[in-house]
């Protein structure tokens, strides 16, 4: 298959992608399936009136929205689909995928802040909380799998993961890369930063209309480009038998982004001192432990 | 060469910018912001020197790291200062602070 | 010779100085800190225009945190003084102004005048720059990175021990 072809597949299934996981949002809460119910929010709040609240800041009210999914797209532009085909194959590209998730906080930050009310402002500074707490055990599992691969190319990884997949490799790390995946896309029940229940939609609640729609966008793309970050990192990327590599990957994602919205569907949301005590507590001690347990293997 | 020089120049101006910050604001954590920033030029010549001068000597990208630890621990102890000083005498202007006086 | 290398080194840099100079002009205190942010991240574009790819990532990642950490810091202890208008929060801003020019003018004239040498074009590649720094910090300069690593250490407790509330509790 040519380049060119199969870079315009794998954008198709990108953007069929981004429409699935918004069906399974969307099935996720209401618990009913609605294949055109994301079409139809989408033209809803495409249309919308644009509502800017008094006072707010302008700079950041534009640019946060414009910050959540531009970092999103750089992530996905690092991310191997298969073999060959990634967009730009950096030499560092397991650090990056930890500094792009680091500037969804500051755009849910400045977005908190700009639009000065208070429910927005609360959700700001719970996501700064959530998102610092859990980028800390994310870089410390990648730097297993780095150890793993001996490169920090993520074609590397994919292709280190040949004879055995790192989810049965290191199974500590890949439980906390799956919560801690679901901490920073703030998928319940970690959706303390827009808890509808009790923040009235947080840090989204004065947002209308095309801004929303950014942030609401580039969230489903969060969910879709973390996805594909697990299988990358801990289910084996584009292997597997007869079918071609990108449908793998694209078919392990799905499965992976069904799970997040199953494990969101099952458990109540979390109290905001629980989330950071277990972080803290238990997360950064067992990454750390994962860490010793990889090298210890990989001395054997 | 105008390529290291250049490098230099921005650095410079960086460092000057934060030692007026750190020699005019009153707020403590203003003051941190400044430091940051002289840091941060410090950072920008010692990568200068490593691309344009010696790419074979890694001791430089140690030394950057070291200068980035230096600037995390700074953040540290200076927000705990900073804590410490809003419990105990209600703000951080360093105007107040005039027990510091010998 | 103007090459992509010069055009991006001042394209950066300049965004590096005004966001610099944002930081201690604007009255509100979440702009100061997010424009530190973004002097932070020019200054890490800065790196990845040097082509110090792992130096310049870890300092566009580093720099995220901290500055978010400092704006939630400066909302606590200042109030932001952004909603009660333009507030003066500088002193002495003669002789800060003067230092400022002076050690800048001192700096970029030993930059001109000094005789730097030969400049070398070739760098390693990323990825065996990644290679040579692991291999430097494990080997030759292991002391110094374990003492900063101490530091750290010694920094955590320090400062906890400075903020813990000196009341008693039972």
């Amino acid at each position: 298959m040519t380049p060119f072809l199969s870079g315009f597949m794998i954008t198709l299934l990108f953007v069929g992608g981004v429409y699935f996981v918004a069906v399974l949002e969307r099935c996720s809460m209401t618990g009913n399936v609605s294949w055109s119910g994301p079409a139809r929010s989408f033209l809803l709040l495409f249309a919308q009136e644009e509502i800017k609240t008094r006072k707010h800041d302008k700079v950041f009210f534009e640019t946060a929205p414009i910050l959540f999914i531009g970092v999103i797209l750089l992530t996905i532009s690092i991310l191997p689909f298969g073999r060959g085909s990634v967009i730009i194959d950096l030499g560092t590209g397991a650090l990056f995928i930890n500094a792009a998730l680091v500037y969804v906080m500051v755009s849910l930050l400045m977005a908190g802040w700009a639009v000065n009310g208070v429910y927005a402002m609360i959700g700001g500074w719970r996501a700064l909380a959530q998102l610092i707490a859990y980028s800390m055990p994310v870089v410390m599992v990648l730097t297993a799998t780095v150890m793993r691969a001996e490169s920090m190319f993520l074609t590397d990884i994919v292709e280190s993961q040949q004879s055995l997949w790192n989810i049965l490799y290191q199974p500590v790390g890949f439980i906390l890369f799956y919560i801690s995946a679901l901490a920073i896309t703030f998928l319940p029940p970690f959706d303390l930063p827009v808890a509808e229940g009790e923040l009235a939609g947080g840090v989204w609640a004065d947002l209308t209309g095309a801004r929303k729609l950014l942030f609401r966008l580039g969230r489903l793309a969060l969910v879709l480009t973390l996805s594909v970050a697990v299988v990358v990192l801990y289910l084996g990327g584009w292997m597997g038998p007869w079918l071609p590599g990108f449908v793998w990957t694209f078919l392990k994602t799905l499965l992976v982004a069904a799970s997040f919205f199953a494990v969101g569907h099952f458990i109540p949301r979390i109290r905001h001192d629980h989330l950071l005590e277990y972080n803290w507590k238990y997360g950064v001690p067992l990454a750390l432990y994962n860490i010793f347990q990889v090298g210890v293997v990989l001395l054997l | 060469m105008e390529l290291l020089i250049t490098a230099l120049i921005i650095a410079a101006v960086l460092f000057g910018i934060g030692l007026y910050g750190v020699l005019s604001q009153t707020n403590l954590v203003m003051i941190m912001m400044g430091i940051e920033l002289m840091l941060g030029a410090a950072m920008v010549n010692l990568v200068a020197f490593w691309r344009y001068l010696h790419p074979e000597a890694f001791s430089i990208q140690m030394f950057v790291l070291v200068a980035m630890t230096v600037m995390a621990l700074e953040g540290a102890v200076g927000f705990a200062i900073a804590t410490q000083r809003f419990r105990t005498s209600g703000s951080v202007e360093m105007e107040e602070s005039a027990e510091l006086k010998g | 010779m103007i090459s992509i290398q010069l055009i991006l080194l001042i394209i950066f840099g300049l965004a590096a100085i005004w966001f610099g100079w944002r930081v201690f002009m604007t009255s509100s205190m979440v702009r100061s800190a997010l424009s530190l942010l973004g002097s932070m991240v020019a200054i890490g574009i800065l790196f990845l225009v040097m082509e110090a790819e792992f130096l310049g990532v870890l300092q566009i990642m580093m720099m995220g945190t901290e500055m978010s950490i400092m704006a939630i810091f400066m909302m606590m202890y200042m109030m932001d003084p952004g909603g009660l208008g333009n507030m003066d929060m500088s002193h002495q801003k003669k002789i800060s102004i003067a230092a400022g020019v002076v050690v800048t003018v001192l700096i970029v004239g030993v930059a001109l005048f000094a005789d730097w040498g030969t400049i070398v074009t070739q760098v390693p590649t990323p990825h065996e720059q990644n290679r040579m720094l692991g291999m430097e910090i494990l080997k030759r300069s292991m002391m110094i990175f374990e003492t900063a690593g101490v530091t750290i250490l010694t920094g955590m407790i320090a400062s906890i021990a400075v903020a813990l509330s000196i009341k008693k509790q039972r």
